[in-house]
């Protein structure tokens, strides 16, 4: 049996992990904090959630944080450096180029065919 | 140098343009305030205190994108885990989606959804799956190779046809005589 490799698509298992089994003091209070955190918040949710006087829906700031940050944070943030510039050259003006070249040189070929009255259309009933 | 300094300065022309652009009295319509909003990355240990508890995490736990100028802002890089692991049976706050209410979510929240990507653990490891399926495949299309490079069946002959090779349907003159075409030999 071989060992499972963990990767991006397939984590480990909570049970392989070794850090699953830690109990070392540090461990604990991080855990004890996290949890205290979580606590704070599920409290503050049920009561809006339990709230009898409430008419609309509860607005979640983390939701809102995260709708922000995906669409309004963006550009505030971008920086031209060498990365970006590249990676925005090949994603935004490389496909440009590439397909104008793939359809011009796809096109002339069938146009030399024509020409030449070699171009062939056998009958399809699919397209 | 001076192209590329021209370049980030206009840049940041164009962005502040864009906010002077905006009208005066102009808010977020909600009821967080500009503080509690994502902002730009972190640089001092204070700023990163206060982002930590901006989005409800521990300030040990938290950290953000390397600052690559790709726009994360100060948004915290939690791990890659898909909401197919979380746990089932943990009476979560949004049930389908396994979020609790003000829990930071992914940046990449709606692909790691459980419509979407999985990356739950499988039941065996990525690296042998892949072994195992293009191994086969692979397998496969060679076999299939071979058996067009070298082709086998049984030995076959053109094949004969009654009727002096069907003279007449294959439009020939029915008042001539067709030359007697015979297949067997006795």
């Amino acid at each position: 049996m071989s060992k499972y490799v963990p990767s991006r698509l397939a984590t480990l298992p909570q049970t392989l992990d070794p850090a699953e089994y830690d109990t070392s003091s540090e461990v604990r209070r991080a855990q004890n904090e996290r949890l205290a955190i979580r606590a704070r918040l599920k409290r503050q949710y049920l009561l809006q959630y339990d709230n009898p006087h409430r008419r609309g829906i509860i607005e979640d700031p983390a939701l809102l944080r995260w709708t922000y940050a995906r669409t309004a944070n963006v550009y505030p943030n971008f920086r031209p450096t060498p990365k970006t510039s590249f990676l925005g050259a090949v994603f935004g003006i490389g496909p440009l180029f590439f397909w104008y070249y793939v359809f011009k040189t796809d096109r002339d070929r069938k146009e030399k065919l024509i020409q030449e009255g070699k171009w062939e259309r056998p009958l399809s009933i699919t397209y | 140098m001076a192209a590329s300094m021209t370049v980030s300065r206009a840049v940041r022309w164009l962005g502040a343009a864009a906010r002077r652009a905006t009208p005066p009295g102009a808010r977020a319509a909600s009821g967080l305030t500009k503080d509690m909003l994502p902002g730009p990355y972190p640089r001092t240990p204070e700023e990163r205190a206060a982002a930590a508890k901006k989005y409800n995490m521990r300030v040990e736990d938290y950290e953000p994108y390397p600052d690559e100028g790709f726009g994360y802002g100060d948004y915290p890089k939690l791990p890659d885990r898909s909401q197919h692991e979380r746990d089932p049976w943990y009476d979560w706050d949004h049930s389908e989606l396994r979020l609790n209410w003000g829990e930071p979510m992914h940046f990449d929240f709606d692909m790691y959804t459980r419509n979407r990507v999985d990356t739950s653990p499988t039941a065996v490891s990525w690296n042998t799956m892949c072994k195992h399926f293009f191994g086969f495949l692979g397998f496969m299309m060679f076999m299939f190779w071979l058996g067009e490079m070298y082709p086998c069946y049984q030995p076959v002959g053109p094949k004969q046809y009654p009727y002096d090779n069907l003279y007449l349907e294959r439009g020939g003159d029915p008042n001539k005589k067709p030359e007697p075409v015979i297949h067997y030999e006795i």
